[in-house]
């Protein structure tokens, strides 16, 4: 069936063939010259010389305060390793090391295990030793073979303060880490990956590269010298990074947190950087590195108030009335709503067959907006709900960041709910819900929930007029993130006028956050979000602009109780904190 | 419909068989050896998953031997066309390794469809060969076979894989040749590709210009055209540094990790000498079944693939490797006789390209673990462990013994 014939010449096949043989010629003649004749070469140099790499850790790169105080700095420490096809006897061996350098022979054995991934790969026993214990192994050298030792920078905290839910912390890789990595050959077992906060987010910076160098090792695995044909690397060290924290503030709110549960947020609006943020209760930040005690870490795991848990970023809490701002940004974009017009709140509020009290069960007489704000009257807010619908109310809130994420540079946040007239029929049903529903949401309770970074978020919008940047832990120059959002100018300066009012006027409920400082200028909203869990939240959040600057501030107390008289107090020590930071500045 | 035939079996080339066999069982040993120190997983130990990948193969291998020859000619532009489209799939995917060239469909294993595609290709080249009774006389003719495999080429190229892509271009011109083109014109054809590569390197390029100067005399194509010829390369050759240095230092780059794809220069280096050493210290005989010390303690990289041919030095000598090669060219002379004596020019075309294919692996493989030329990632046919290509060379034999029986169809 296949008609074209061959027309292959007899010469064609001869240069084929010619040219195969040829070909495989060249390859034998070639391994004949390597195995055959410089074969002495080669054994000897397979024998008694064999050709070691050898990586070396970089050191991770430093975290700096913004004045440049080292809040994460790396400790030298010494890691002792055993080439496992190396040891002679290895029990004995083990329990000598043990007594050496005072660590239990369990550990040992355990590690030995835990790190085995061949008979030739340097294998760790123990890290975190000091000179002076190596020093003692050095002397005993001999009953050693086979075990070595290599500098191993650690992780180290020499500043008094935590942050410990900022820094996070760094793990070594092991088997189990390592097998999860997209990025398997970039780590070595035993490396530390950041794994959380900071130490996670930046890991691509703070990781340095590994350094390699070749050693030609003997049969017995001693090094006989450096290969220097074999270029080494050094180690490069990774890159530090400068956090926005000032050491001053940070280490003031770790001091007034103290004993207390909750969240404290102080930036500089314009920017979003943060100065300081405490998630209480927090815990030590080497907590992670160095031998930690099985019931320590127990303890901490089991705590009733989660201290692992990073509050300000994974916190879900319902809002309350720091958010009446709003909800009064709502109704002024209704031409028909007039902030001037007074309501009557006589202590509660009909509607349908329920009602709804206000937190004030006397009644706060007749209330303007400004008035409405200042007191946190609750009546105000349900008797102007007909002047939006839920998804305009909720997009509000979008507008203002919430229900999403803050890009905050944190692993891990929470993003939150903002309801709509679509995810409220999924969850309760197209008749399940009523308008009613929508006053419980015009003062911050129901199913709007928040965290406190992104109320951070939405203090600096207030604070700025809608030109500031996603919050962020560390120093950038890129000016990409610059988040805005237009609104009248009327209604900022009416809520600008309203939280201001908050703060001054006598009956303001956030009064207490008052701090009596010359040329410090407070705005603020106070907040106290009933949730079902217990005692309610005690929210405090506003700004203060005080000589050629502003800050921002968001105090949550879980419940602690009312944000008037246990949030705002704690807001005016944080504003205080500040004049004396000025003080010492002048000095 | 693809049309069944019997075959008898004592009519097939017995020696291509044997070698096969030898090969693979050299493989396996090898893989054994090395195996004993992976334990853990039955798919990530090199053995089991060869002998795995071994019975797909032999399939294949018979499915070939069963099916008509005129089936084989009939769907070789579609099974090109499939060829190109596997190739191009797994860019739709991630990239694994920093590279497309893995297609995971949900097997525990991924498949490098490039594999398939060098067959492909040169299937589909031999059966335009032999329909278009093109006179290879004229210079166009050779034009469209090269754009055919220029195809799957540059796709491979873009995954990125030099090696493959070598490999599946490596069957055009024996295969030109083969069809009765005349050699001076696919000399021209690569004249160019030699003298911009051999334009930076003094010795090479005069060398370079000599041969070409001696060809275009001995061929006598006419004065105005051997001057072009001439200066034309030359100029080329002197024109490509020139070029190469007003390219940014990102796209040298570019062109440069294409040819070498290790990023770390100093570990192909090491992977060099690691090699040497095991290869030379096995000496005549070996240092014994399991025994090689360069392997064993995991100084010999990629040792199950692209270095096995070290284990093999190390462990089994140079008698080991000697009886490999003679039995490598054994088998490719084998196809190339059967070509040469194939009475229809599809089959003939069809076993040259394959006896090309087999050869240029062969060649790449064993030259690079003893440093006659750059590291590049190719395996030897049956002995290196991977699964795509085990499967592509029983294909490739399937073929082979096929094609190489003059039946009356």
């Amino acid at each position: 069936m296949l008609k074209a014939e061959n027309i292959v010449t007899y010469s064609q096949y001869l240069v084929s063939l010619l040219i195969t043989w040829v070909l495989v010629i060249i390859l034998v003649l070639r391994y004949f010259q390597i195995q055959v004749l410089s074969h002495d070469r080669y054994s000897q140099k397979a024998n008694s010389n064999r050709i070691r790499k050898v990586t070396k850790t970089a050191p991770r790169g430093l975290i700096l305060d913004r004045d440049g105080h080292i809040l994460v700095d790396n400790l030298p420490t010494y890691v002792l390793t055993a080439i496992p096809g190396e040891l002679i006897h290895k029990e004995t061996q083990f329990g000598n090391i043990s007594s050496i350098i005072g660590l239990d022979s369990s550990i040992v054995a355990k590690n030995y295990k835990k790190f085995y991934r061949g008979r030739f790969n340097a294998t760790r026993l123990a890290k975190d030793l000091t000179f002076r214990q190596i020093s003692k192994l050095e002397e005993n050298r001999l009953n050693l073979d086979g075990v070595y030792y290599e500098q191993f920078p650690e992780r180290y905290f020499p500043s008094d303060i935590k942050a410990s839910h900022i820094l996070g912390y760094v793990k070594e890789v092991d088997k189990g880490v390592q097998s999860n990595l997209k990025n398997k050959n970039e780590y070595e077992l035993g490396d530390l990956i950041g794994w959380n906060g900071l130490e996670q987010y930046y890991e691509p910076f703070l990781k340095g590269s590994r350094g390699t160098s070749f050693f030609e090792v003997d049969a017995y695995g001693r090094t006989v010298r450096q290969v220097n044909e074999l270029e080494p690397h050094p180690p490069e060290p990774g890159q530090n990074i400068v956090t926005t924290l000032d050491y001053h503030i940070q280490y003031t709110l770790e001091e007034i947190m103290k004993n207390k549960k909750g969240v404290i947020l102080v930036s500089i609006p314009a920017k979003g950087e943060i100065l300081g943020a405490v998630s209480a209760p927090d815990f030590k930040p080497d907590l992670f590195t160095g031998l930690m005690l099985e019931d320590e870490w127990k303890s901490i795991l089991h705590h009733p108030d989660k201290p692992l848990i990073n509050r300000f970023i994974q916190g879900l809490y319902p809002p309350g009335s720091i958010i009446k701002t709003v909800t009064a940004k709502t109704m002024m974009e209704n031409p028909e709503f007039d902030p001037k017009t007074a309501l009557m709140c006589d202590g509660s509020y009909q509607f349908g067959d329920r009602l709804f009290g206000c937190w004030w069960t006397q009644g706060h007489g007749k209330m303007n907006l400004t008035d409405a704000i200042l007191n946190s009257c609750d009546v105000y807010f349900y008797k102007t709900t007909h002047y939006y619908d839920l998804d305009v109310f909720g997009n509000s809130f979008r507008q203002f960041g919430f229900g999403d994420k803050t890009h905050i540079d944190i692993p891990g946040e929470s993003i939150g709910n903002v309801p709509s007239i679509k995810s409220m029929n999924k969850r309760y049903g197209r008749y399940g819900w009523s308008r009613g529903a929508l006053l419980n949401l015009s003062i911050g309770q129901g199913e709007l929930l928040v965290t406190p970074m992104q109320v951070l978020k939405y203090i600096n919008l207030l604070a700025t007029k809608g030109n500031t940047a996603n919050p962020h832990f560390v120093m950038t120059n890129d000016k990409g993130n610059d988040v805005t959002l237009q609104l009248d100018s009327d209604i900022w300066n009416q809520i600008h006028w309203d939280l201001r009012q908050v703060i001054v006027d006598e009956n303001g409920t956030g009064k207490g956050a008052q701090p009596n400082v010359d040329q410090m200028i407070v705005y603020g909203k106070t907040g106290t979000a009933e949730n079902p869990h217990g005692e309610n939240h005690a929210w405090f959040v506003g700004w203060m602009d005080y000589i050629d600057a502003q800050y921002s501030i968001v105090v949550l107390l879980e419940n602690a109780g009312s944000g008037g008289t246990k949030a705002a107090p704690v807001a005016r020590e944080v504003f205080l904190a500040f004049e004396k930071k000025q003080m010492v500045s002048f000095e | 419909m693809i049309k069944f035939q019997a075959f008898v079996f004592s009519e097939l080339p017995t020696r291509i068989i044997w070698a096969v066999i030898f090969l693979t069982t050299m493989g396996l040993l090898a893989l054994y050896s090395i195996s004993q120190h992976h334990s853990g997983d039955f798919l990530q130990n090199p053995f089991s998953k060869q002998v795995l990948f071994l019975f797909p193969g032999l399939v294949i291998a018979f499915f070939i031997l069963f099916i008509e020859r005129y089936s084989i000619h009939k769907y070789s532009y579609l099974m090109y066309g499939v060829g190109i489209v596997i190739v191009a799939l797994p860019f739709l995917g991630a990239k694994t390794v920093g590279t497309y060239r893995w297609l995971d469909i949900g097997l525990p294993f991924a498949l490098q469809p490039s594999e398939f595609a060098k067959v492909f290709t040169t299937v589909a080249l031999a059966r335009y060969l032999s329909d278009h009774n093109l006179d290879m006389k004229y210079f166009t003719s050779i034009i469209l076979p090269f754009a055919l495999v220029l195809i799957p080429t540059a796709i491979v190229l873009n995954q990125p894989d030099l090696g493959t892509a070598i490999i599946i271009m490596s069957p055009v011109l024996p295969m030109l040749y083969w069809a009765g083109a005349r050699p001076f014109y696919l000399f021209l054809v690569m004249a160019p590709l030699f003298s911009m590569l051999t334009a930076f390197h003094n010795i090479a390029f005069t060398t370079w210009a000599i041969i070409l100067g001696v060809v275009i005399f001995l061929t006598r194509p006419g004065r105005v055209l051997s001057l072009i010829l001439f200066f034309g390369n030359i100029f080329l050759g002197l024109l490509s540094p020139v070029l190469w240095n007003s390219l940014k230092p990102y796209q040298q780059n570019r062109v440069l990790t294409l040819i070498y794809p290790e990023k770390d220069p100093l570990g192909s280096a090491y992977q060099l000498i690691q090699s040497k050493t095991a290869i030379g210290s096995g000496g005549i005989l070996g240092k014994g079944w399991g025994e090689g010390t360069q392997t064993h303690l995991k100084f010999l990289p990629v040792q199950e693939s692209d270095f096995i041919l070290s284990v093999i030095g190390e462990e089994m000598g140079f008698i080991a490797i000697l009886g490999i090669l003679l039995m490598v060219g054994m088998m490719i002379s084998q196809i190339i006789k059967r070509s040469y004596h194939s009475k229809d020019r599809f089959s003939s075309l069809v076993l040259i390209g394959i006896a090309t294919i087999l050869l240029s692996h062969v060649f790449v493989n064993t030259a690079m673990t003893v440093g006659l030329i750059p590291v590049k990632g190719l395996p030897f046919p049956f002995i290196s462990a991977g699964g795509s290509f085990l499967m592509t060379s029983f294909l490739m034999i399937g073929l082979v013994l096929k094609l190489s029986v003059n039946y009356s169809d």
